[in-house]
């Protein structure tokens, strides 16, 4: 067991260090932070002077190892656009990701498997195409339309909930529920078409066949079966919520880590980009090292091998 | 049975999620209504402020509103140009090369320390150390050399060359106190700014929001609204909405096309005419030898109906260019050139280029309205025979051929949203950093230098004159419109614009 968890280690730092590097280079590559940072009447001088003082004028590969001495002390650098350090930027953001995330995250998986089940036990009736139907809805329709329609309806229309923002529950419920609803729809849609495929099986058969209640054959054989595919699914959606809600945050004025990136490449502020890209990638590992575990936690079979 | 039984107790499963539903609903209603700023006016603005270091200011909003708000410099620009006493109550000059300034009395910085002659020669000689030089031009443009302090309260600068452009650079060069800023590092300084402007730092949450208050012990007439936030909204139907329900009280940079919208039962919309020449510049680095021919840079000019597209794509709201130096200071002898295809065909066809060639147009999300602009010029272009390709360019990309002149063809770009002729003029001057066009006239040159070392006026008057003559005539530029601010304001508020982008926030007033 030790050595799996060594190994998993292992592996999740050489990826952290290969995306690091890939980003660092990238970046480089693409463009120059000086030439936005400085009035268009800056002379050459005044450029290179800029330059030095960020250290920009240092071989990419020695500004990379530096990088990576002061990232393992746990210094991310210091953002060339607004000097302030990168660690700090990051810690004022994430805690709004993952608030944002966590909140659409719980509402798609609970909603999606609750309504997944719903349409699996009514298949083919009304409630199924219901189901069926918001669930393409909310992979079709483009979140920031979708946002602008609910915060015209609650905010602007009904003013019951706040325009834009981050602050108390209030502010959290519409990017929450635009966040939630594609996810929403693709979770309800893998967990009908589990529950279907597990209801056909024969231990379901056996399990009624032996006088179970209904509610019995449910909960204990089919969904926790029906929820191995589902596991995979939502870990990769969490990461998704938390890195890439750019649209969602630009829509809600929500400042999260996803605004903070983008912005970050457009001003080529390197180490914010670079910083915001590790914390999403070392998410990334950590909800795979979290998935794996679940499987072998949900799955006899996956502990065995 | 059985399966009835289930659906039974399923069926109370949604009752319960809309009860919770229902109960979030409520919550969320009493958050909202409570979260409501009670007296806090919200200014939203797309961007958020870049730095609070008064001597890292790089742009008019919203970081230049914020560090005019906290610090104070020694001469405030007024909307139309003006000089006005700020921190300096008065100045002369003693000679050519040197100005002096008496300085106000009994002004406290925020932490309580006297404003005397040692903050500013301290201000000034920080801005002329990287990385502070390289975002300010004080030293740079005035060919500053030395501040010389007389005594508390008097302050000489002197030159190198006599320079007309002094009291415009002084205007954003701001003034920190000299303990404050000695004794703190630039990370601590960067969020933590003390200034002795009208308002104070409360909080600064980058990317979010930031929070002043009035600063009581203020020299002169003190802010009307207490409380004041800056908040970063990046979505114009955002902004928008805000304004719709009364959370935001000046929604800055609205487009021609959303501006309709800022007129709610609490806002009203703002047409202001900005300062910024929004233009086409013709690159004299490019292959095409058609393009370093006046006749064709004329026949651009008439190919294109300006008044139209002002009235299509700008929401009417400005006028067209007359000069590449903003009134007052534009020659009233300049027209604008008008709509005139058949002239533009004429004289490509004197060129010889009666075929027409092919030019590029690149672009970049920055001066606002770019692709509309662009592709309806690439129309007009197209109708007198020039065939036209259109480029959109990510704003790294653009910067980056602004600065090393390496555009082929036309490019759209926004220039100097201000009022003086000499920071205008500059623009065409050979080797100038702003000069992405590339062009070099040793005639040009000379009449622009000697305009900013020539303190009589009318004599000065006459050489920025002849300079505007020479690009308007030649066509150094396609020439569209001044740029349009679009703001809305909340009826909580009453506050005049300035054309310059800036906002002094500090002379707004409630609204009875």
């Amino acid at each position: 067991m030790y050595s799996f968890a060594i190994g998993k280690l292992l592996r999740a730092a050489t990826v952290l260090l290969g995306v690091s590097f890939l980003t660092f280079i990238i970046g480089h590559a693409s463009g120059d932070p000086v030439l936005l940072m400085v009035r268009g009447d800056a002379t050459a001088q005044q450029k290179a002077d800029l330059r030095h003082s960020l250290g920009l004028d240092r071989p990419v590969l020695t500004q990379y190892a530096s990088y990576v001495g002061n990232a393992l002390h746990g210094d991310l650098g210091i953002s060339y656009r607004q000097r302030i350090a990168v660690g700090q930027l990051i810690r004022l953001r994430l805690p709004n990701s993952l608030e944002l995330a966590g909140a659409a995250f719980t509402a798609a998986i609970f909603l999606g498997f609750a309504l997944g089940i719903l349409a699996a036990l009514n298949r083919d009736r009304a409630v199924d195409h219901a189901v069926a139907g918001l669930s393409i809805l909310g992979q079709v329709v483009p979140g920031f339309w979708l946002g602008l329609m609910l915060v015209l309806l609650f905010a602007v229309h009904w003013q019951i909930l706040p325009v834009s923002g981050s602050g108390g529950l209030a502010h959290l419920v519409l990017p929450a529920a635009t966040l939630a609803l594609p996810t929403l729809g693709r979770m309800a849609r893998l967990v009908r078409a589990g529950m279907l495929d597990v209801l056909s099986s024969d231990y379901i058969r056996t399990a009624r066949a032996k006088g179970l209640t209904e509610r019995q054959v449910l909960l204990g054989h089919a969904v926790k079966n029906a929820l191995l595919p589902l596991v995979t699914q939502a870990g990769l959606e969490f990461g998704d919520m938390v890195g890439s809600a750019f649209i969602i945050e630009t829509v809600f004025a929500w400042p999260g880590l996803g605004r903070m990136t983008v912005n970050a490449v457009l001003q080529r502020d390197f180490l914010v980009v670079q910083g915001c890209v590790l914390v999403t990638a070392a998410g990334f590992v950590v909800i795979n090292l979290t998935v794996d575990l679940l499987y072998a936690w949900i799955d006899p079979r996956v502990r065995g091998r | 049975m059985m399966r009835r039984r289930w659906k039974k107790s399923e069926l109370s499963s949604p009752r319960r999620f809309t009860l919770v539903l229902l109960l979030l609903g409520t919550a969320a209603l009493q958050v909202s209504c409570g979260s409501k700023p009670s007296s806090a006016i919200v200014i939203a603005s797309v961007s958020d402020v870049s730095s609070l270091d008064p001597h890292l200011l790089d742009s008019n909003h919203p970081t230049g509103s914020v560090i005019w708000s906290i610090f104070d410099s020694l001469v405030r620009r007024g909307p139309d140009g003006a000089d006005l006493p700020r921190l300096a109550t008065s100045w002369e000059r003693i000679d050519d090369l040197t100005w002096r300034f008496h300085l106000r009395h009994g002004v406290k910085f925020q932490d309580g320390s006297p404003f005397t002659a040692a903050d500013v020669k301290f201000s000034f000689d920080r801005m002329n150390k990287p990385p502070f030089s390289a975002v300010q031009q004080l030293w740079a443009q005035t060919t500053l050399k030395e501040v010389r302090t007389v005594d508390d309260g008097t302050i000489e600068l002197l030159t190198a060359r006599p320079s007309v452009t002094m009291l415009y650079w002084l205007e954003e060069a701001f003034i920190a106190p000299k303990g404050y800023y000695s004794s703190h590092d630039a990370a601590y300084l960067n969020t933590h700014p003390v200034g002795s402007g009208p308002y104070k730092l409360v909080e600064w949450t980058p990317g979010d929001h930031l929070t002043l208050t009035a600063n009581r012990d203020y020299f002169g007439a003190a802010a009307a609204l207490k409380d004041v936030v800056f908040k970063v909204v990046p979505d114009v139907s955002a902004r928008l909405n805000g304004l719709a329900t009364g959370d935001i009280d000046l929604a800055l940079e609205l487009s021609p096309d959303t501006i309709g919208q800022a007129k709610t039962a609490h806002s009203r919309p703002e047409e202001v005419l900005g300062l910024r020449k929004v233009h086409f510049g013709i690159s004299q680095n490019s292959k095409l030898a058609a393009l370093r021919d006046p006749r064709v840079r004329r026949a651009l000019n008439y190919a294109i109906d300006v008044p139209t597209m002002i009235k299509t794509l700008m929401h009417g709201s400005t006028v067209p260019l007359t000069s590449v130096v903003n009134p007052p200071n534009a020659d009233p002898t300049l027209t604008p050139y008008g709509y005139h295809p058949d002239r533009a065909r004429q004289l490509l066809a004197e060129a010889g280029y009666g075929q027409g060639f092919d030019l590029d147009i690149d672009f970049s999300p920055f001066w606002g309205q770019d692709k509309d602009t662009c592709e309806t010029v690439a129309g007009y272009l197209n109708a007198v025979g020039i065939r036209t390709k259109l480029h959109a360019d990510e704003w790294n990309d653009f910067r980056r051929k602004l600065s090393d002149q390496s555009f082929d063809g036309l490019f759209f770009a926004g220039w100097a949203a201000l009022i003086n002729p000499s920071v205008e003029l500059v623009i065409f001057t050979c080797k100038q950093e702003d000069n992405a066009s590339g062009y070099c006239d040793p005639k040009y040159d000379d009449l622009v230098h000697r305009a900013s070392t020539e303190y009589d006026v009318g004599k000065r008057k006459a050489l920025t004159d002849a300079a505007q003559k020479m690009v308007w005539n030649d066509a150094y530029w396609i020439f569209l419109w001044r740029a349009s601010l679009y703001a809305g304001l909340s009826d909580r508020i009453d506050y005049q614009l300035r054309p310059d982008d800036y906002v002094e926030i500090y002379l707004a007033k409630p609204r009875s």
